[in-house]
């Protein structure tokens, strides 16, 4: 050990040097953190917050039962009950929809996967809540998340002839969706 | 009312004073630890009880209050409600003897009282010595008989760290006994007056300026064990958060817990007290005699004195507060190889040199 390291060692020169380090912190006090409640920190435009069900501009659901998003769900969140339309034997809604957002890890899966654009994901976060059973969202509980978060609703378009099946594209003379 | 239970009452009035400064005092520390280590790290700190957090400690109190008292199964009961006394009396008690402004003396009803300090008593260092090793048995008891292995490895952390670390402040402050030639806080404070240069930290003689028997190595090592002592960080190897969850004081929760904590917030202020008694003059200020002295107020001077002992009371708390911002925890074996290899010979030599300047040059 050579001279200048004993010295910096007997007068503690690198604690000396942390604590200088402390203290002009302390003197220059800017605070980065944000006192949450009271002011809350913008959120980035793709935001994956909330998940929500959508309604067209009409009121009716978009979903239209086809459990893709349950399929490419990584947690299994979501538990789709398909069935007919009442009266309409070729289209099919989801008469029953679930989402256990205690195991959501909001990854945006769900709403890649789906073929209508029926799920969106809002903006909130604030979903803490003492108990964990109202975290099981049934189809209303989402409805009424998508409703109060996305006021714009898309209008729907007649792509198909109602009893005509969904992919089948061979009808040109309907209105085709928009690229 | 006979003289016997005037005196009595007296006392009481002045142990019931002191507690309630030293109680204040811990309050005022738990949030002021909050904010600067808030601070020093860019946060803020205690925000939301009153005015910028400044209503905290009241909040956590009626928390630590109104909590549930656990006693685990497996729990030594009695040693379990046994360990947070032991723990704090030995904290409180230590105040007995501090000298917290000068040693002037009042008549009331007839008797002569000390304003200043509870029990001036010839012996007052080693009863600070006594009563901080008594500590350490709370600790050791409390991680024992909690039946946890967390606690019990905080207790047997704290056993040898306060034996390896008790050890250095007894020598360290020998230099001081050297030169004051008294165990008494009042008589050591006393010697120190008449301007910084006296203080046993520089150590000129009464007469003369030169720090011949400047005692800054032993202050060193003191603060050093005395940070060691009171398991702040980088010594808080007893409740190491990372390792034993809170070490011995895992297992206890409410009033328990915050008997603990007290106790700890106490020797803080116990070994500031100390320091600046010993090594820095006291209620001395830095300049010889008092301003207000000066002035013709000499009746007033007690606030100067008393105000300065609180600046550097105060001045020793933050320097525990910033330690704790900046530095991280030492490991076990550098503990103890500090203590014993580092601490222990530079306090030994300081005493032998120590001696040596007080023979030859005598004060």
């Amino acid at each position: 050990m050579n001279l200048k390291t004993w010295i910096k060692t007997i007068t503690f020169y690198d604690l000396l040097v942390g604590m200088k380090a402390t203290m002009s912190h302390l003197l220059h006090y800017r605070p980065v953190t944000l006192q949450y409640p009271h002011e809350k920190r913008t959120l980035p435009d793709n935001y994956r917050g909330m998940l929500a069900l959508l309604r067209y501009d009409d009121g009716t659901e978009k979903c239209v039962g086809c459990d893709l998003c349950e399929a490419a769900c990584p947690s299994r969140v979501i538990r789709v009950v398909s069935a007919e339309v009442p009266g309409q034997p070729a289209k099919r809604y989801s008469k029953e929809y679930y989402m256990d957002m205690t195991r959501c890890l909001f990854c945006g899966m769900c709403v890649d996967a789906c073929p209508v654009d029926a799920l969106g994901m809002t903006r909130e976060f604030e979903w803490a809540v003492y108990d964990k059973r109202q975290l099981h969202l049934n189809k209303e509980q989402l409805l009424a998340i998508g409703d109060r978060s996305f006021p714009v609703r898309e209008k729907q378009l007649e792509l198909q002839h109602q009893n005509v099946a969904f992919f089948n594209v061979a009808f040109k003379h309907l209105p085709q969706k928009p690229s | 009312m006979t003289e016997l239970s005037l005196r009595l009452a007296v006392s009481l009035a002045q142990i019931a004073a002191v507690m309630g400064i030293v109680m204040l005092t811990v309050m005022i520390l738990t949030l002021a630890e909050r904010k600067v280590l808030g601070w020093m790290q860019d946060r803020m700190g205690p925000m939301e009880v009153g005015p910028y957090g400044i209503l905290q400690p009241i909040a956590d109190g009626l928390k630590l209050f109104f909590k549930e008292d656990i006693v685990p199964a497996g729990a030594n009961k009695a040693m379990f409600t046994l360990a947070p006394i032991l723990a704090m009396v030995p904290a409180m008690i230590g105040f007995a003897v501090i000298p917290f402004g000068p040693n002037v003396t009042v008549d009331v009803f007839g008797i002569t009282i000390k304003p200043f300090v509870i029990s001036d008593i010839n012996i007052g260092v080693l009863y600070i010595l006594a009563f901080a090793s008594i500590g350490a048995y709370g600790i050791i008891l409390g991680g024992w008989s909690s039946n946890s292995k967390y606690s019990l490895l905080g207790g047997l952390r704290s056993a040898a760290q306060v034996i390896s670390y008790e050890l250095n402040v007894g020598l360290a402050i020998v230099g001081v006994l050297l030169l004051s030639g008294s165990l008494s806080l009042v008589t050591i404070t006393q010697a120190q007056a008449g301007g910084f240069w006296h203080w046993f930290i520089w150590g000129a003689r009464p007469d003369g300026f030169f720090p011949i028997h400047t005692q800054i190595f032993a202050f060193v090592v003191f603060v050093i064990s005395a940070v060691a002592e009171t398991n702040r960080v980088p010594f808080d190897l007893p409740e190491a958060e990372s390792e034993l969850v809170a070490g011995f004081f895992t297992e206890y929760s409410g009033m328990r817990f915050a008997f603990f904590f007290i106790a700890e917030y106490a020797n803080m202020v116990l070994v500031s007290c100390v320091a600046a008694s010993l090594f820095l003059g006291g209620w001395n200020a830095p300049y010889p005699g008092t301003i207000l002295g000066y002035a013709g107020l000499e009746q007033l001077a007690w606030i100067e004195n008393v105000a300065w002992f609180t600046l550097k009371v105060y001045m020793f708390l933050f320097l525990f507060f910033w330690l704790r911002a900046t530095l991280p925890r030492l490991r076990y074996d550098q503990l103890m190889r500090f203590g014993w290899k580092v601490m222990l010979p530079i306090a030994l030599a300081n005493i032998v040199v120590t001696a040596i300047t007080a023979y030859f040059f005598p004060r």
